[in-house]
């Protein structure tokens, strides 16, 4: 996929996210540092309460910040905006949630959640103009449009999820906050809701946000990955280097726990435990660096020095 | 000749020729076409009242509301029932009729039929009971809603709350009717002033549960605006909570009503209702049972009857009922 590099979507800069005051303040997420170009897809990996969907949620304004920027087409959306702005970002980014059967109103039919966003932005001109629409969504994400006066509750938790998609897509978005969303479903439809979003991606240029702990899944759909855990962005790179070259301890344990279907294989496979007191930061404050073009990672000074040296080594090897 | 026809019948069912494999053809499944005779196009309503009626413990109950109310607002018009009518209370042979044909529901001490009192009774009862539980009902749902989803005015919503519930409801309802004199339309506002803020409450607290819920952060991310969150997203799952809470409202108000016409204020003192009638009848507890038990019959079987009948309809609207 050819992504211009130069076109910067959304930007999060020092970004902290914290739940609570004073003495029962939490902080989730603290100096996140990333950009997502137009038209790439974007994956945060980590383990589960690491804080990637509150970083998802925050980029959509349902968990308020409490530091740093988010910039989304230039402009900062972290702050009380205008009414107008705000109805523009909030059309432009999308949400497809993690369960689908939560995330549906099971009170309302297919034809109302689908067009809830039309309604909301009067994006239709005419009721058959809207009808067309949902018609051509619907037949787009794979069901029928007999579907449309139905509830969700009839439906398989595959076809569900297909609704949340049709209903975050019919806006046009811009950037797609994917939070999780093959999660919830049964082996055998995963790819085929993965093939549905790389589809829409390839017809209208989307822009994925790809949040998700399967890193099978991470490493077929996403152009750039992001490893957090508590809240903190460890490693960042491309999807091929970070599989080739994982420098970060925490990376090497994760991709050591990918399965592999083959159990001769799996037997020999040696599995890395991640012990976060290997760091010692008493003296020396870990940054966030680039030891490569396009490759981050967190470390001290030392660390860095180290990390360079076994990406210099690596390249010598491969020469 | 029935040989003959046997003959004819067994030519006609001999195959013409044997079919073989190649004859036939391998259709491939149509998944499509399946599909659309799966899915015919349904209506909401239509499917809410095919729920509702299948069900004929429902249908009794409705029956049964319907001729109460009936009976309730038709039968006062021609009995010509009046509370201060004392003329037969010299009449020995018309006072204390156990129930018969003559007298369905007995006579009294002054020798009036019980059967026209406690539908005259029941008349101003269910007229009290259903005008301040929809009064209530109505503004407490409504005020409750906004006041669960929004957090300015939860804020001062609290406050107010606070401080009328810490005052006791009788007390508000005794000094207002006293301060207003006794009536209908009186007695109506003294009941309901205050206690929309309990029903709105209640509201509160259930708005507050569902509003987080994963759906209704969806239509946030959709650019939902606040009140149609409410009315589409939030009240439509609180239909069977809310016809609970009425069917618990409108006892509690004509109880409130028996307890005022007892300390003497409320209705006017000619103004038949179940409530006079009962605590006017709990001295014949033990002599003349049935002065007593058919009014209270007749107000639990109005309070039954809607009591289900809503339960039915609230669970009706629900569309996973409707497979």
């Amino acid at each position: 996929m050819t992504v211009n590099k130069k076109d910067v979507l959304l930007s999060l800069r020092d970004l902290e996210i914290s739940f609570g005051e004073g003495k029962n303040k939490f902080v989730a997420v603290q100096d996140v540092n990333f950009d997502i170009y137009r038209g790439e897809t974007f994956s945060l990996v980590g383990e589960s309460g690491s804080g990637k969907t509150t970083i998802g949620r925050a980029i959509l304004g349902i968990n308020p910040t409490s530091n740093g920027t988010i910039t989304f087409n230039g402009t900062q959306i972290n702050k009380k905006l205008s009414h107008h702005q705000e109805q523009d970002v909030s059309r432009k980014i999308q949400m497809i949630f993690q369960d689908p059967s939560a995330s549906l109103n099971e009170r309302a039919t297919i034809d109302y959640i689908i067009s809830e966003g039309l309604y909301n932005f009067n994006l239709f001109d005419s009721e058959e103009d809207r009808l067309q629409k949902v018609t051509q969504i619907i037949e787009e994400v794979g069901l029928l449009p007999e579907h449309l006066y139905r509830y969700p509750h009839e439906f398989s938790g595959g076809q569900r999820q297909r609704i949340g998609i049709a209903r975050a897509l019919i806006m046009q978005p811009e950037l797609v906050v994917a939070d999780e969303p093959i999660s919830a479903l049964d082996v055998s439809i995963r790819a085929q809701v993965l093939n549905l979003l790389k589809k829409f991606q390839r017809e209208s240029n989307l822009t994925y946000l790809f949040i998700a702990h399967d890193l099978s899944v991470v490493h077929f759909i996403s152009d750039r990955i992001a490893v957090i855990r508590n809240g903190r962005i460890l490693e960042l790179a491309e999807t091929e280097e970070l599989f080739n070259n994982p420098l970060h301890p925490y990376t090497q344990a994760l991709l050591s726990a990918v399965p592999i279907p083959d159990p001769k294989l799996a037997r020999e496979k040696k599995l890395l435990v991640y012990d976060p007191k290997m760091h010692d930061y008493s003296v020396d404050k870990p940054s966030f660096v680039e030891v490569k073009p396009g490759h981050f990672i967190y470390a001290n000074a030392p660390e860095e020095e180290h990390y360079r040296q076994l990406l210099d080594e690596q390249a010598q090897g491969v020469n | 000749m029935a040989k003959k026809n046997a003959a004819v019948a067994a030519e006609a069912i001999k195959p013409k020729a044997v079919a073989k494999d190649e004859d036939f053809v391998l259709v491939s499944l149509d998944k499509k076409a399946t599909e659309i005779i799966d899915t015919p196009k349904y209506s909401y309503w239509k499917s809410v009242w095919k729920t509702f009626f299948a069900n004929p413990v429902t249908i009794f109950m409705l029956v049964l509301m319907i001729i109460i109310l009936l009976m309730s607002y038709i039968q006062p018009m021609f009995s010509g029932y009046s509370l201060l009518d004392v003329k037969g209370v010299n009449d020995f042979g018309a006072r204390y009729n156990w129930p018969s044909a003559k007298y369905w529901f007995g006579t009294d001490a002054d020798g009036k039929s019980l059967f026209d009192a406690v539908w005259a009774g029941a008349k101003t009862s269910i007229s009290i009971g259903v005008i301040a539980s929809v009064i209530v009902t109505v503004v407490g749902v409504i005020v409750g809603a906004f006041w669960g989803v929004s957090k300015k005015i939860d804020r001062i919503m609290l406050e107010i709350y606070n401080v009328i519930s810490n005052v006791p409801m009788t007390l508000i309802v005794i000094v207002l009717s006293y301060t207003f004199g006794n009536g209908f339309w009186n007695l109506i506002f003294a009941m309901t002033v205050t206690s929309w803020l309990g029903t709105a409450y209640f509201i509160r607290v259930q708005v507050m549960i569902m509003r987080d819920r994963e759906y209704n952060i969806a239509s946030r991310t959709l650019g939902t605006p606040t009140r149609r969150m409410i009315f589409r997203n939030i009240l439509p799952y609180l239909t069977s909570v809310i016809v609970t809470q009425v069917s618990q409202l409108l006892p509690s108000f004509i109880s409130i009503e028996v307890f005022l016409s007892f300390l003497g204020v409320g209705l006017s003192s000619n103004v038949p209702s179940l409530g006079r009638l009962i605590s006017q009848y709990s001295p014949y507890m033990t002599s003349y049972p049935y002065l007593f038990w058919l009014p209270v019959l007749v107000l639990a079987l109005i309070t039954v009857s809607l009591y289900i009948v809503g339960q039915n309809l609230a669970d009706a609207s629900d569309p996973r009922t409707h497979m």
